[in-house]
């Protein structure tokens, strides 16, 4: 799996691309990890380049969400395609996340948050 | 219209027969990689648009994540997984994706359902996959036999409703 990053305004944006499945996420979960216990404490999650998520890719969401809660972190997720939406949606994912459409909206709303 | 007729007239044979590939993995992540490997093959040769593959692909990535790391988790590379996946022509194509392991009998159709309503600190992490798969599909169904877990998915490939 290719994973993208980008430092910007503060905040990290972390972006996976392909299949988010039961292999890849093992991936993606020690990557974010890594990152989290570096310090990063405003993250945003770019979903744009996922073909799709399977439910190994959510428990990554779901740890994230876990370690950045406000008002210690804050996560935004964007970027998000009709199937990775879906699969959110299904599990009930869409309420415990602050999910804007594309990553200028997120490192905005992530500048808004930490700014109040 | 025109296009029952043409159903009625062919007397159920299907217009066109499709394709369909078995395959055997080994119960790994390799294995795995394979299976979705295989199963993306069957779209590219069927000129089939992932927009509508993604729900087959993402369940089968759950049933086989679920009988790699529990019925067939400790058996090593010998223990096989067996895949049938067919893909029937048609407007809308279906696809049907048979997966058959010699794990300890599991009859994922009878797992409870997780409470998707929860909040971030209540909600267990992992217990989704099966759940998806069911929510994903338009038929799950499952039977054991000759002391194997068989599991078919069928879906008619169509994009999700909401």
């Amino acid at each position: 799996m290719e994973i993208g990053e980008e430092k910007a305004d503060g905040a990290l944006v972390i972006a996976p691309v392909g299949r988010v499945d039961s292999v890849s996420s093992g991936e993606l979960e020690r990557h974010v990890v890594a990152r989290l216990d570096a310090g990063a404490r405003r993250v945003v999650i770019d979903m744009a380049g996922v073909e799709y998520i399977s439910s190994a890719g959510l428990r990554v969401l779901l740890v994230a969400a876990k370690r950045l809660k406000p008002p210690v972190g804050a996560l935004v997720l964007c970027g998000l395609g009709p199937s990775v939406r879906t699969v959110l949606e299904l599990a009930g994912f869409t309420s415990l996340f602050t999910i804007e459409p594309a990553r200028a909206q997120a490192l905005a709303r992530i500048e808004a948050t930490s700014a109040s | 219209m025109r296009r029952l007729l043409i159903l009625n007239l062919c007397e159920g044979e299907p217009v066109n027969a499709g394709e369909t590939r078995r395959l055997s993995v080994p119960a790994t992540d390799e294995g795995i990689k394979a299976a979705l490997d295989a199963l993306e093959g069957l779209w590219a040769a069927q000129g089939v648009s992932r927009a509508v593959t993604w729900p087959m692909e993402v369940s089968l990535d759950e049933v086989l994540a679920n009988v790699v790391r529990h019925g067939l988790a400790g058996r090593g590379e010998s223990a096989q997984v067996e895949l049938e996946l067919q893909l029937d022509a048609g407007d809308p194509p279906r696809c049907e994706v048979r997966i058959a392991d010699d794990g300890p009998e599991f009859d994922p159709l009878r797992a409870a359902a997780p409470d998707t309503s929860l909040g971030v600190d209540e909600r267990p992490i992992g217990g989704l996959g099966i759940e998806l798969v069911r929510r994903l599909m338009d038929e799950v169904h499952y039977e054991r036999k000759d002391g194997r877990n068989r599991l078919r998915l069928v879906r008619r490939l169509v994009a999700m409703e909401q």
